[in-house]
């Protein structure tokens, strides 16, 4: 029998034998357990599964669990739910109680329970990561673990030392190789650091430098990391300074240096400006020095001792006491401010007194004024006389002649205030030099130089008045180039200014700028002081002098109107007097012009002549004394010259003082002016007559009787003056005009180039008209001469004169050969004056003999055509 | 298969086959063919217990193994009626199946032939002749007697052909 089948029937036998195992169906076994539970022997907890064909037990499934932690170190509860086939309820439940519950600090994180273990695993990695790469960052470590970076933290902070070897720092991990090199860099930087420094530009540069070393691989270190670093080595003592803000390192280097410098500053100036402390690093000044010198006081630029007061007070004092002026910025440091300046003289007893006691005044902040100075000014301005200069300028704007006038007196007050007011200032300013000199210098000597300062003041007294002086002489002269010109081309220069300024300026009120160079001319050490610009005191000084100068300016005009009334009513009187006589005389030979209407080139020459000579002049009174008039009216003194009557204007003049009369008077004043440049003698009559009539003068018109006389007394005198006349060819045009009389009975003006149409016109008549025309031409004179002479009573002289000569009455015979001696007489002196004009003045030339026979020709003529005219002495 | 209830057929194809076709005349091909029977009636008995569905015991009465006796068994209402097995492996074996025999139940019903020789079911037949020699003693219990018990036990029960001795043996629970 073959084993292997025996064996197989054994195992058959066996297998037969053997217990079969018991089986319940699902359906019986959840009724069993449920049974179970009813009956209290099962007495916990039963959880199943998510199939539903298990059951479990609690501790069953942490049981579970906890092999897992084990396994892993780290599970998340979705995978525990996945793994042991319980519900994610009961897992999540479970696992709070497995964590509570366990004492080797399982941690229920996120969804995920994590063991020490699994840490402490993680930690050496990092570790071993850390060494190699001397620095990483957690939020790298983070990512890499899906954890949050604070947990990071909090887990490594606990292994740091022990399980990692490094330092954590701002969200990164170092080695201590790495921390020490850094530290080493910094404690190096703060070092060589001498100035305050924002440590973020610091650290700015380390991080460079770092970045360079590394090469490109490196990891950029956080600032905050240079700033612990920086930190702890300061609390150390290692590096020495102070930390503002948390980033303003001022190494105690610089702070040192900075006292030090601010102390030896201050003790050797006495003062200190803020701009120098700003310089030094010292943000808030004045905090600085009033804590570090109590008795100081701050300005607005710079911080003073009060040394810098005393010495200020004893200037200004003086200053006052001579009453003169000082500009305490003068005797204060350069660096001083206009600012500075008042406020620190805001501390000065003197100042304060001078105020109180209205003995002297501050103006533009530094300048301190004693009144009797600023008096002093105001009354040499006045009476100076040149605010009259300055109203006149006003009335014509452009006035050379009265500038002239005014420069000259300016010299003349400058020689009188160089001897009066000025030296005590240029004491007073020698003493200014020299204790500016000295203003760093202690009190006693400061004191004792003063005295010095005074004795040689008295010693250069002398030298500017000489300054003075030179100016002047030289003043219309070029100047020459010495060495105390200096001052002179200022003042010249200034005069030039003013020159032009003046010429400009056409203001009705002092303006400040012309009180500042008036002030400038009557003080020149204003600018002798080399102020940069005089203006910044001049101004305020000139701002508050005009209120008083243009109340004086106000009080003189009114006197001077007062005065002038007088006088401006005797003008007037006298121009309507003049103008009366000249306008009558005129209108009669505007009569006479008549005769010549038919002839244009004759009417024209003559119109022009009239307007040329008595119209010229009756225009030219008239300007002229409407002008003195205008002056009077506004209070200038004019002194009325004694030949106005035989004023003559060129026609610029004419128009600028047509220009200066004020109002409508000026446009009619221009049309007169026009008119005087026309051809007719008519314009010029009635623009004349608007001008009288606006300026409320009366002008007479010309009637029968009054013209009867004109002519007459015209007749007498043209007669007398012919028969005295002795010039052959003055002579022509009189023996014309008188001829003109007695023939047409007009007032003939002719020119010279007129005398041959006159005399030609002559001929016509005599050989035209009849003599009884002549005839009733003589009654009618003779009537008018005796009319004459009873208007003018008691004057004999006239009356004794020869009664008109009625001789002429038989002239009609004599016709023909008078005309004949006046053409003959006519040529001749035409032939004369040509000669004359042709004649080149040598003695030996023969037109010279001709001259002189001609003349004799004429002297010979003149007794028949004085004949002519004065008829009984020919006949 | 069909015409086969479930459990059967799923029992069925988890019996080994077997592959060497030979008689209990084949002397040699015989013995391998006997160890391949064992082979298959232990697998098939390890199945049933661990499907807690133990029915029978049967062991070979003779060294040849052509002749073989047990006890076969079937609970009904909670009672367990047990019968002696016997069967003889034919000469054609295995193209001809055994016929197990039942010889206490001999005469007490029709599915039954003379001799206490149980009636298979029509299917049966065929599927051993399309099976030959795939199939063995194991699959011809399973595929012949337990269905005729299943079906014929309840029967006889309840006619009241047999009766649970009270004397019986122990009976397994359930």
């Amino acid at each position: 029998m073959d084993a292997e089948l025996l064996e197989l029937a054994r195992q058959f036998e066996s297998a037969q034998q053997a217990k079969s195992s018991i089986r319940l169906s699902e359906r019986n076994v959840v009724e069993l357990v449920q049974k179970l539970h009813e009956l209290h022997i099962i007495d916990f907890d039963l959880l199943h599964t998510v199939s539903g064909k298990e059951y479990i037990t609690p501790e069953q499934l942490r049981h579970e669990m906890m092999l897992e932690i084990k396994k892993l170190g780290r599970v998340s509860l979705i995978d525990l739910a996945d793994i042991t086939g319980v519900d994610l309820y009961h897992v999540e439940n479970q696992a709070q109680r497995v964590v509570s519950g366990d004492p080797s600090g399982l941690m229920l994180i996120q969804g995920e329970i994590i063991s020490q273990s699994y840490w402490d695993n993680i930690a050496e990695e990092i570790n071993e990561r850390l060494q190699e790469c001397s620095q990483i960052s957690l939020a790298e470590i983070a990512a890499n673990l899906n954890v949050g970076s604070e947990f990071v933290a909090s887990m490594l902070e606990a292994r740091l030392g022990t399980l990692v070897k490094g330092r954590l720092e701002g969200g990164q991990l170092y080695t201590p190789a790495y921390v020490t090199r850094v530290s080493a860099m910094v404690r190096g930087a703060a070092r060589g650091v001498t100035v305050p420094i924002n440590l973020s530009l610091l650290w700015g540069t380390l991080q460079q430098l770092l970045q360079a070393m590394d090469g490109a691989g490196g990891v950029a270190t956080e600032s905050s990391f240079f700033q612990s670093l920086f930190n702890g080595l300061a609390k150390e003592g290692e590096i020495l300074g102070s930390l503002r803000a948390g980033v303003h390192w001022t190494p105690t280097v610089f702070a040192i240096a900075q006292r030090e410098c601010v102390d030896s500053f201050f003790s050797q100036n006495s003062f200190i400006s803020y701009d120098t402390l700003q310089k030094l690093g010292i943000s808030q000044p004045v905090q600085f020095l009033q804590s570090r010198y109590a008795e100081g006081l701050p300005l607005v630029t710079a911080f003073a001792h009060p040394s810098m007061i005393e010495m200020l007070d004893a200037a200004v004092e003086d200053a006052i006491d001579r009453s003169s002026w000082i500009d305490s910025l003068s005797v204060l440091p350069t660096s001083f401010g206009s600012q500075d300046a008042s406020k620190i003289l805001s501390h000065c007893n003197s100042v304060q007194s001078a105020l109180k006691g209205n003995k002297g005044m501050i103006l533009g902040d530094s300048y301190v004024f004693s009144n009797g100075f600023i008096k002093e000014i105001v009354s040499e301005l006045l009476e100076d006389g040149f605010l009259l200069l300055f109203m006149s300028t006003c009335i014509h704007p452009v006035n050379m002649d009265v500038y002239g006038r005014m420069e000259k007196e300016l010299e003349v007050f400058r020689l009188s205030g160089s001897s009066g007011a000025i030296p005590s200032d240029d004491i007073h300013l020698v003493m200014e030099a020299k204790g500016r000199t000295d203003s760093g210098r202690s009190g006693e000597v400061n004191e004792k130089r003063k005295k010095k300062g005074k004795s040689s003041g008295a010693r250069t007294e002398i030298l500017p008045d000489d300054e003075e002086i030179i100016p002047l002489k030289s003043k219309k002269n070029q100047r020459k180039g010495k060495e105390a010109s200096l001052v002179l081309s200022d003042t010249k220069k200034g005069s030039k200014k003013d020159s032009t300024r003046m010429q400009e300026d056409d203001l009705n009120i002092p303006s400040d700028d012309w009180i500042m160079q008036k002030i400038l001319n009557l003080v020149p050490d204003f600018e002798e002081q080399g102020l940069e610009d005089p203006q910044t005191i001049l101004g305020p000084l000139a701002n508050y002098m005009r209120p008083m100068l243009i109340s004086s300016l106000k009080e003189k005009r009114k006197t001077l109107f007062t005065e002038n009334a007088g006088k401006m009513r005797h003008l007037l009187d006298n121009l309507q007097k003049k103008l009366d006589e000249a306008f009558l005389n005129m209108q009669l030979y505007e009569k006479a012009l008549d005769l010549f209407e038919d002839d244009q080139s004759t009417c024209a020459v003559l119109h022009r002549h009239l307007l040329r000579t008595m119209a010229a002049s009756i225009g030219d009174m008239l300007f002229h004394n409407l002008d003195m008039h205008n002056k009077m009216k506004n209070g200038i003194n004019v002194e009325e010259s004694p030949d106005s009557e035989s004023i003559t204007l060129g026609s610029a003049e004419r128009t600028a003082l047509a220009k200066s009369f004020p109002g409508s008077l000026s446009k009619k004043a221009l049309a007169v002016v026009e008119a005087l440049e026309g051809k007719r003698v008519e314009a010029f009559m009635t623009s004349l007559r608007e001008v009288a009539e606006e300026s409320g003068l009366l002008l007479k018109k010309l009637d029968k009787k009054l013209e009867r006389t004109l002519l007459h007394s015209y007749r007498k005198d043209l007669t007398s003056q012919v028969s005295a006349e002795t010039d052959p060819v003055a002579l022509l045009p009189k023996v014309v005009s008188l001829l003109y009389i007695q023939v047409h009975n007009k007032a003939l003006q002719a020119p010279g180039r007129a005398i041959s149409v006159a005399v030609s016109r002559l001929k016509l008549f005599f050989f035209s008209k009849p003599s009884f025309t002549l005839v009733t031409a003589a009654v009618l004179e003779l009537e008018c001469h005796y009319v004459w002479c009873d208007s003018v009573l008691g004057f004999g002289g006239y009356a004794i004169l020869p009664a008109p000569d009625l001789a002429y009455l038989d002239e009609d015979k004599l016709d023909e050969s008078a005309f004949k001696i006046l053409t003959e007489y006519q040529t001749a002196t035409v032939t004369l004056l040509s000669l004359l004009s042709a004649s080149t003045g040598d003695e030996e030339d023969c037109t010279s003999d001709r001259i002189s026979s001609k003349r004799e020709l004429l002297g010979d003529l003149m007794p028949a055509l004085k004949g002519l005219v004065l008829g009984t002495t020919q006949s | 298969m069909e015409g086969w209830d479930p459990n059967t057929k799923s029992t069925l194809t988890q019996i080994p086959l077997l592959t060497t076709k030979a008689g209990p005349r084949d002397g040699a091909a015989w013995t391998t063919r006997l160890k391949e029977e064992y082979k298959a009636l232990i697998a098939y008995t390890q199945m049933n217990k661990s499907n807690d569905n133990d029915w029978f015991r049967i062991s070979a009465a003779n060294p040849e193994g052509t002749r073989w006796t047990g006890k076969c068994w079937y609970v009904h209402n909670l009672l367990k009626y047990e019968f002696d097995l016997q069967f003889d492996i034919p000469v054609t074996y295995p193209s001809t199946a055994p016929e197990l025999e039942l010889p206490q139940l001999d005469g007490k019903t029709q599915k039954m032939y003379r001799g206490g020789k149980i009636c298979l079911t029509v299917h049966f037949k065929p599927l051993w002749a399309k099976n030959c020699p795939r199939f063995g003693i194991a699959h011809a219990l399973c595929l012949g007697l337990a269905p005729w018990l299943a079906a014929e036990v309840p029967v006889l029960v309840d006619s009241g052909m047999i009766k649970h001795k009270d004397d019986a043996t122990s009976t397994s629970e359930s």
